[in-house]
Order: C-alpha cells, then structure tokens, then sequence
C-alpha cells in the first residue's frame, strides 16, 4: 500500500473555500470541454476558410512490412513533433491550473506520447486484427505489465490522467456524432440504461445486505455497477456518508471487473456474431467505467473495420457505447446521489445533522456531456449545409476525419494510462463478501444487458446509423 | 473569533481533507477509473474524525474551525 500523507498545503484546491464555479478551471470535466470544443472550433475555422487541421492530427497508416513503417514515420516525423508539441502545451495550461507539478507531468507526458504512437503503430499493422493486437488491448496489456512487473515511479502518475483524456476523447466523439443521432436513440438509451441500473443496484445492494455488510457499503458497490463505475462509487460514498474504507473496496471491484470485461465483452460479441451497434450497446450496458467501455467498444469497432464479418460500421459499436452509458447512465449520477442522500439521511441515521441538498445533483453533472453535446450540434450544423455527395467528399476528409484522429490519440492517451495507474498490489483487499454481493450484480447486468441489446431492443441498434 | 466568522460546515472544518491529490492517495485505485478532479465527486472529502468519506456541505456538532477555534453546534443551532 502507499503512503498517504498529509493534504498539500499549497495545492490549488483551497480546502475552506467554497468552489462554486471555481470549477471551470478546477475541475478535469470542464477542461475536456474547452480543449474538445476548442479543437473542434479551430477544425472549423480552418474547414471554413477553405483548409484542414489534417497536417497535425497524423496517426501512423496501414503497414504492411517495418521498412513501410519506418518509411512512413520518418516521411511525418515534423507532423509528429508538432502535434506533441500542441498536446504538451495545452496540457501543461490545464494541469497548471488544477495544481499538478509540470515537473512531474512533464516527463510523464513525453513517457505517455512515446508509447501511444508505438501503440497506434502495432494497432495499424494490417495483421493486427489477426492476432488481436488490437489497439486499446495492447495499450491495457502493456500499461498494465510496465506498471505491475517493471514499475514506474508514483509521482509519474501525474501525465496519466485516465479520466481527463478520456473525457476529452468523449467530447471530440461528439463532433463525429450528428446530433439527430443523439436526438433519435437518446430515449431508448436512457430507457435500457434505467431498467439494468437500476435493476442492477438493486440486485448488488441487497445481496450485499443479505451477506450482512454495512448499508453505506452496500449502495457504494451498487453504484459501482450500475451507474457509472468507479465514479459513481465514491460520488455515492460521499453522499451517503460512507466509512472511509468503503470506497477503496468498491474501487477494487470495479476495477476488477471492468478490465475482465474489457477483454471479454468484445470477443464474445464477435463470437456471437452481433452487429456493431448492437454489441456497443451491450457494452455501454454491461460496462463499469468510460474508459474501459470505450476500450472495448473499440476493439469492437477495430474488429468491424479489418473485415471480420461483423456487420456494421466501426463507429457504431463506440457511438451505441457512448448514447448508452454516457447519454443513459453517466448524467443521471447527480440524481443518483441526491435520491441516495435522502434515503441515508431519512430511514438509515437515527440522529443526524446531515441534510441532503438538491443542489449537488447539479455539482455532480458530468460536465464533460455538455461539451459532447455541444461538439455535436456544432459539426451536424456546419454538415446539414452540405449535400450527401459534397458531405463525404469534402466535410468528412476535411472536418471530420481529423477531429476523428485527434479522438483516438485521446483515447489511447487514456487506454495506456488505464494500464500504467493499475497496480494490482495497491488496492484495497474486498474481501469475500464484498466480492459476491457485486459479482452477483455483474451477472445480472450482463444477461440483462445482453436480453435488451440483443432481443429486445436489438433491431434498433442493429440499424443505429441508419435511421 | 466567533462561529460565525465560519460557515460551519465540513468544508472549513479542522477534521476534513478534500485536497484531490490527497484524496487520490487516500483511496487506492481511483485515478485507474476514476478521478478526484472529476465532477461527479463535487467537494467531498475524509472526515478523519468520524473515518467518513462525505459531502463539504454538510455539518456536524464536532465541527472545529480550521483556524482552531471550536464551534460548537449548540451555538449554531
């Protein structure tokens, strides 16, 4: 276990200072929002004056042989340098600004870059798909193994913001997404998402209680597997008023089982031969976390765009992931907590001075989805000025594609991290009961999940971008 | 000083730590899935007096101004 330690005096969170809207340069959500929107509004100024950002948002191509390979990095190697150069500043302004040491993320950074680029490499081999060398997987395995056979040092931890880039990934998926999509399959992803959440918290939460653990451990876990993972867990700690331990144990399960999940979920979808949409929404469902959802849901849409008979379009599984698990799971934690907060204060503390407040449902909103949305709205308005042909002929390649590039290299930015910040010896021991209370929820999510993805509403997904 | 030189709630209490950085060492595991700088987490924080993990706007009867001073809630009240 590491040590703890004391707060940091000097840290820019002022603990008896109340943050209100301090959070627009405190807070990882809105940070995501000012670089994805950001991004996305410098791809159209550029787009409208008649260029493209496609010179900075290079990504190693399709190769065949290593001298191809080579060939092509060194032909790039100035796109690169740049484009480093961009992420790095803007970075560095952000986590400035949120209290981080760029002493610390600095070096962690160009650590973090190096290995996503050798990571997209291996991911653009053309027989990568073959021998499941798919992107997001390698990026978990190799973090994973760095971090827990070879080690790196904790303060390193720093430039692996898992949440941060995932988020922004989250946001420029946004500009990839038309928001009539969003619009269109928005209801039925919040109806599947409400009926296994909160069938799911339900199920973890009694038997939980039915093994004897404490109430607040109870709803902590279920939140865990029925909103929105490790963020809901400690978002649910809070407001119930958790023992300290409690989180950490919930941690580790989420953590545990989302990586196993990562793994699984895509390759029995390929297996059972479901189509993109309908296996993204299967894992939007049955997914603990963001970042390990839109892992696997990549791997997915990377099983779709080599030719492995999934039908579909790549993007499907991750835009089906996205509407389910950030459109019907993520933005309703607020509400979660605040409804839990009642129920903690009112039936479970005989005496108690807490109260709950309404407010929170607001201060727990996933910011991050405002700037999806945004990002959204933005794109579909520039496109609906096009005519089909003109559409894919010239905002695709132009706007589109490269906001579609800069995503991925956020979202290994995050996969890598994932990996590198998993060290399996730190976690909290869950202990047994723990352990099956939650796992009991995992089957029931998943067979639930896959009963809604699948049969009942599996033509819906099955025909999400063409609706 | 006086207790109300304070709101007394936890966050300006003696007892609470919500310093993220601090928070994500206190809770091994958050920053693989997770974040103490995201916003679902909103203010809350450790009270190591009562080994609670809770929200900064709530209250209680051992609240103790960071400064030092003791506010107690009967005062409040």
């Amino acid at each position: 276990m590491q040590a703890v330690g004391k707060p940091d005096p000097g840290a820019a969170h002022t603990l008896d200072r109340r943050m209100g809207w301090r959070e627009i340069y405190l807070k990882e959500d809105w940070w995501a929002i000012w670089l994805g929107v950001g991004i996305v509004l410098a791809a159209w100024l550029f787009f409208a004056n008649g260029s493209t950002i496609k010179w900075i948002a290079i990504t190693p191509k399709k190769w065949s042989s290593f001298g191809q390979l080579l060939d092509d990095f060194a032909a790039h190697s100035s796109q690169y340098a740049v484009q480093f150069a961009a992420w790095l500043a803007i970075f560095c302004v952000s986590m400035r600004a949120m209290g981080h040491r760029l002493a610390h993320f600095v070096p962690s950074f160009v650590f973090l870059y190096i290995g996503s680029v050798l990571i997209i490499m291996v991911g653009a081999w053309d027989k990568a798909s073959y021998y499941n060398l798919e992107a997001p997987l390698v990026a978990l395995a190799v973090g994973l193994i760095i971090s827990n056979l070879l080690g790196l040092p904790q303060w390193m931890d720093t430039g692996f913001r898992v949440e941060y880039y995932i988020k922004t990934g989250i946001v420029l998926l946004g500009a990839t997404l038309p928001f009539t999509l969003i619009v269109w399959a928005g209801p039925v992803a919040i109806a599947q998402a409400s009926i296994v959440s909160i069938v799911t918290f339900l199920v973890i939460y009694f038997a939980g209680k039915k093994m004897g653990l404490d109430r607040r451990l109870c709803a902590t876990l279920g939140a865990g597997g029925a909103v929105c993972g490790v963020s809901a867990s400690i978002a649910i700690a809070g407001a119930v008023g958790a023992k300290k331990e409690h989180a950490p144990i919930a941690i580790t399960m989420v953590i545990g089982w989302a990586i196993v999940m990562i793994f699984v979920l895509p390759i029995v979808c390929r297996a059972l031969g479901l189509s993109a949409g309908v296996a993204g929404a299967w894992i939007g469902t049955s997914e603990f976390a963001d970042a390990a959802g839109l892992a696997a849901a990549q791997t997915y849409g990377n099983y779709v765009a080599s030719g492995a008979g999934v039908a579909g379009k790549p993007d499907d599984a991750i835009w089906a992931f996205t509407l389910m698990k950030v459109v019907g799971r993520d933005v309703w934690i607020g509400i979660w907590a605040f409804v839990m907060a009642i129920i903690a204060t009112s039936r479970w503390e005989a005496q108690t001075d807490r109260k709950p407040d309404a407010a929170e449902i607001w201060w727990r909103f996933p910011k991050f989805v405002i700037g999806f949305a945004v990002a959204s709205l933005l794109v579909t308005a520039v496109a609906s000025q096009y005519g089909y042909a003109d559409y894919n002929k010239t905002v695709v390649p132009k706007l589109i594609a490269p906001i579609k590039d800069l995503r991925t290299w956020a979202f290994t930015f995050c996969f890598f991290s994932i990996g590198l910040t998993t060290r399996f010896r730190d976690l909290a021991q869950a202990g047994g009961r723990p352990f099956w209370a939650f796992t009991t929820g995992v089957a029931v999510n998943v067979a639930l999940g896959f009963v809604l993805s699948v049969i009942v509403f599996g033509q819906y997904w099955t025909v999400l971008s063409r609706p | 000083m006086n207790a109300g030189d304070h709101d007394p709630r936890c966050r300006s209490c003696a007892h609470f730590f919500n310093e993220p950085q601090y928070l994500e060492r206190s809770f091994p595991g958050w920053r693989s899935l997770g974040s103490a700088y995201g916003a679902a987490r909103a203010e809350d924080g450790i009270c190591e007096r009562h080994g609670t993990y809770l929200s900064a706007r709530q209250w209680c009867r051992h609240y103790v101004a960071r400064s030092g001073t003791v506010a107690a809630m009967a005062d409040l009240e």
